[in-house]
């Protein structure tokens, strides 16, 4: 469709009116109420973590006290470990191939501050009371042993590594 | 002018479709463009302050809740807006119409007869300060109302012809014969207020 504007013929009666119009305004209350029209229908996007209300808080409280609870009950009831006791120091247990025999008693070897492990050749002779076997041919001999020292040089324990 | 008129329908454009996906700044923004010459338009229209205000805002609501859909590919916001004004207002006089016994005019009628603007008012109420601009203004108000469209349009808004008869929903020998008819008839009731101001 052809514009046929004519912008020249428009009727200078109109000048005044048109100065004046151009004043005017929509009153502000309509775009007030417009954009709260607009806030209707366009409602803030939910976030998606947000703050709970008190009640929100009551009940994760009360869920976390529970789950604490369980928890708690679950520890207290299980049976104490071996190795938390004060009898099984686990300087005894070094050696999964061989048992330590105290030469003290356990009160005192638990109680020894800084132990030290000794590699030493031990008289069969001195074995006997042990259970070592001794005959006339070996009564001669030395076993190799790991003796557990005290800071002070006295024995503590000792295990036998090669007993023939 | 194409460039701006381009520039101006990009505009429109991309704040109708932030509006859309829910900014109240675009929405805003798109209204502070286009108020004042829609609310003029209402005014000169129906010559009520109230009404044309409420016509603004009903053009707006329409446009925020999409009864009224705007087609960029059909032409300006601003026109489609004066063609909502000019329909809500149409359809304001109608129900007015059905309260008050005004005589009938067919759509080519040169009739001077009261074709009041005001619907909640009488348009002789004055509505502007300046003399020469209120005579006119009320010489408008007492036009047939399909005169007034084109002649608002036109000398206020100084659309073209085809830009009107996009508006008003007719072809522009209408545009063009109502035009006449408009301007001849506001030089004759304006021809007694211009004596009179000569000679005062």
């Amino acid at each position: 469709m052809m514009d046929i504007r004519k912008t020249t013929d428009r009727d200078p009666l109109f000048d005044a009116l048109r100065a004046e119009l151009s004043r005017l305004e929509t009153p502000r209350g309509v775009e007030a109420e417009l954009l709260q029209a607009f806030a209707r229908l366009h409602p803030p996007r939910r976030r998606r973590f947000h703050v709970p209300g008190p009640r929100g808080w009551l009940l994760a409280g009360g869920l976390s006290g529970l789950v604490a609870g369980a928890l708690a009950l679950a520890v207290a009831l299980q049976a104490p470990r071996v190795e938390d006791t004060p009898q099984a120091h686990p300087l005894v247990a070094l050696d999964e191939s061989a048992p330590f025999i105290a030469l003290d008693s356990a009160e005192r070897i638990a109680a020894e501050p800084a132990p030290r492990m000794v590699a030493a050749d031990v008289p069969r002779t001195s074995l006997a009371a042990l259970g070592v076997p001794l005959t006339p041919e070996n009564a001669g001999e030395s076993v190799r042993a790991e003796l557990l020292v005290a800071a002070d040089g006295q024995p503590l324990a000792l295990r036998l590594s090669a007993v023939e | 002018m194409t460039t701006t008129t381009t520039n101006n329908n990009s505009a429109d454009t991309d704040l109708l479709r932030r509006m859309r996906s829910g900014a109240a700044d675009a929405f805003a923004a798109l209204y502070r463009r286009h108020q004042g010459p829609l609310y003029r338009f209402a005014l000169l229209r129906c010559g009520s302050a109230d009404t044309a205000a409420d016509v603004v805002q009903e053009a707006f609501m329409g446009l925020l809740t999409e009864r009224f859909r705007f087609d960029p590919l059909r032409g300006q916001l601003q026109h489609f807006l004066f063609g909502v004004a000019r329909n809500l207002i149409l359809k304001h006089e109608t129900a007015h119409r059905r309260h008050q016994a005004l005589p009938g005019t067919d759509d080519d009628d040169d009739s001077d007869g009261p074709e009041l603007a005001a619907d909640d008012a009488c348009p002789l109420v004055r509505l502007l300060d300046n003399e020469a601009a209120e005579e006119v203004r009320r010489a408008l108000a007492l036009l047939a109302p399909h005169y007034r469209d084109a002649v608002i349009l036109y000398e206020m808004h100084e659309l073209s012809y085809a830009e009107i008869a996009d508006i008003c929903q007719v072809d522009i020998g209408t545009v063009r014969s109502r035009l006449s008819r408009g301007r001849a008839a506001l030089a004759k009731r304006l021809a007694g207020w211009r004596t009179t101001a000569s000679a005062a």
